[in-house]
């Protein structure tokens, strides 16, 4: 019976503490959402770079020009070859006649290419092969790869090498993005907790005096440290959910905006909330529960001395 | 029901604040203790509660010794020492009813025994209108009553008050000293603690004087003795 009235009094006092210092807590509030905010921005920053340099990946492919006449056996063969390898992702074959007529489509507009190409007696397009690698670190295997004797005579040219130094530069960025992306997350979670641990220590020490009044007329450390524990974590919860809506709010206003430098297509910043936002919010409220707790327990400690 | 013996309380490097003090006080006594500035008063009555740990000698409080407390023990302590300090100690968010309900709250008390002793003990400091006001909607005098009335909630058998005057006019200072008669005259042994020369000339009870840490005087009908 004394448990249960001392943890109803201890509920009770932690939610009239809470509502009477609510300018307090209100301060707490908003430096537990900037804190917030700073870490899911990034982490908004990193997806969309993630997503950026994916459609930037997706560009790359391996086009391999084989020369006119090639026996379609031959070009079977390629194909299947390549299509067997783990690191091979998608091979798309145009044969000889699917490049002329592909040419004579792009071109319909002009009669003059149109009448040339009349004069030829032979389809002058060889077929192509377009080979895109599962992983762009990939392609210089898929290259040696194609020195295959069953069908490398057959091989007039490859475009790999013409984009190889473009191809590298964009893979050292991706990884370069994706590194310093999360050194940089995981810098700003620790200033985070940091400045989360500052902001209650704060609060706390506004009501050191209070503290000291609890202690005084015989309050247990317990009964002092577990409403402002229960208040630390009421302001973890309000944080994480308005920087929440902050955050839906934000991607409502970006997403449209960012459309624009990817060609249109979907920046994927939705998608990866939509997709990781229950993960991302567990990880925060648990880092938050703990920084706070451990915060507020600290803080009073320094008061319940003696 | 009070006893010090040999009690020094040294502060590094080496401040005295109290010289080996012998004190016994009975129960239901009302003793005055008074010394200028510095003279180990506040020292004294902070070891009372245990907010302070004597450096040398022993201490007791009803039989129970308290000079090395531990840390979980002192509330139950504080529960059995009523105290009044000078600047009050209220809680300010919380009303004058909320203020003397939290010092039975905190001990666990049914909703019930509150619903009862809060009104009684508001009562005999004169506030019973003024329940749901807030510390700053008070007068000095009022929120010193306030404070007796949350020292008396548990019906201790001591109450200390730290100069408990300090910050009052005089018509106030005699109210408190009322009151604190009243409390004595209850049963409750009172230690005052003071430099209010009037009041304690008006008491005509035991004064101990207390001089650079040492006791100077202690006379069971005691006067002012110290220089103004």
């Amino acid at each position: 019976m004394l448990i249960l009235t001392s943890t109803a009094r201890v509920f009770s006092f932690a939610w009239k503490n809470f509502v009477r210092n609510a300018w307090i807590w209100l301060a707490t509030v908003l430096v537990l959402v900037l804190a917030l905010l700073s870490v899911n921005t990034l982490v908004g920053v990193n997806a969309v770079a993630s997503s950026a340099i994916g459609v930037l990946e997706d560009k790359i492919d391996l086009s391999v020009y084989f020369k006119p006449g090639t026996p379609v056996a031959v070009l079977d063969q390629a194909r299947s070859y390549m299509s067997s390898l783990p690191q091979t992702s998608n091979v798309d074959l145009i044969t000889d006649a699917q490049a002329l007529e592909s040419f004579k489509k792009r071109h319909a507009q002009d009669p003059n290419i149109l009448s040339a190409l009349d004069q030829l007696e032979q389809n002058p397009f060889g077929a192509s092969m377009v080979i895109k690698a599962r992983n762009t670190n990939d392609y210089p295997f898929l290259i040696q790869a194609l020195n295959n004797p069953q069908f490398n005579f057959a091989v007039e040219s490859q475009t790999y090498d013409d984009h190889a130094t473009a191809i590298d530069r964009v893979r050292k960025i991706a990884a370069s993005i994706r590194y310093f992306g999360t050194v940089l997350t995981a810098i700003f979670v620790i200033f985070s907790a940091l400045i989360v641990y500052n902001a209650i220590r704060v609060a706390i020490y506004t009501m050191r005096e209070e503290i000291g009044i609890m202690r005084l007329v015989g309050a247990s450390n317990a009964f002092v440290r577990l409403p402002l524990i229960i208040d630390a974590l009421l302001l973890a919860a309000f944080s994480l959910a308005i920087t929440a809506g902050m955050i839906v709010g934000m991607i409502a206003f970006f997403e449209p905006r960012i459309r624009t430098f990817f060609d249109g297509a979907d920046p994927g910043l939705q998608a990866y909330y939509v997709t990781n936002y229950l993960q991302l919010l567990v990880l925060q409220a648990v880092i938050m529960v703990s920084v706070v707790s451990l915060a507020a327990w600290a803080a009073v400690g320094r008061y319940l001395k003696r | 029901m009070i006893t010090l013996k040999h009690v020094s309380k040294v502060y590094p490097p080496d401040v005295h604040g109290l010289r080996d003090i012998s004190l016994f006080i009975a129960p239901g006594e009302f003793v005055s203790i008074v010394g200028s500035s510095g003279a180990g008063k506040t020292t004294l009555a902070k070891m009372l509660i245990a907010e302070e740990q004597p450096t040398r000698g022993t201490i007791e409080i009803g039989g129970w010794d308290i000079t090395h407390i531990k840390n979980r023990d002192i509330p139950y302590l504080r529960r059995q020492i009523g105290v009044v300090f000078q600047d009050f100690k209220l809680l300010k968010k919380k009303t004058v009813w909320e203020n003397v309900a939290f010092a039975l709250e905190v001990a666990g008390e049914p909703r019930r025994r509150i619903r009862e002793t809060v009104p009684h003990v508001l009562k005999i400091v004169g506030l019973e209108q003024k329940a749901q006001r807030f510390p700053h909607q008070l007068s000095g005098g009022e929120q010193q009553r306030v404070v007796i009335a949350r020292a008396l909630v548990h019906r201790p058998k001591i109450l200390l008050a730290d100069e408990p005057t300090g910050n009052l006019d005089t018509m106030n200072t005699n109210e408190i000293i009322d009151v604190l008669k009243k409390i004595n005259a209850f049963g409750s042994t009172v230690v005052l603690v003071t430099h209010n020369r009037e009041v304690v000339n008006a008491l005509h009870s035991r004064v101990i004087t207390l001089a650079d840490g040492r006791v100077a005087a202690d006379h069971e009908q005691g006067k002012y003795l110290l220089p103004t």
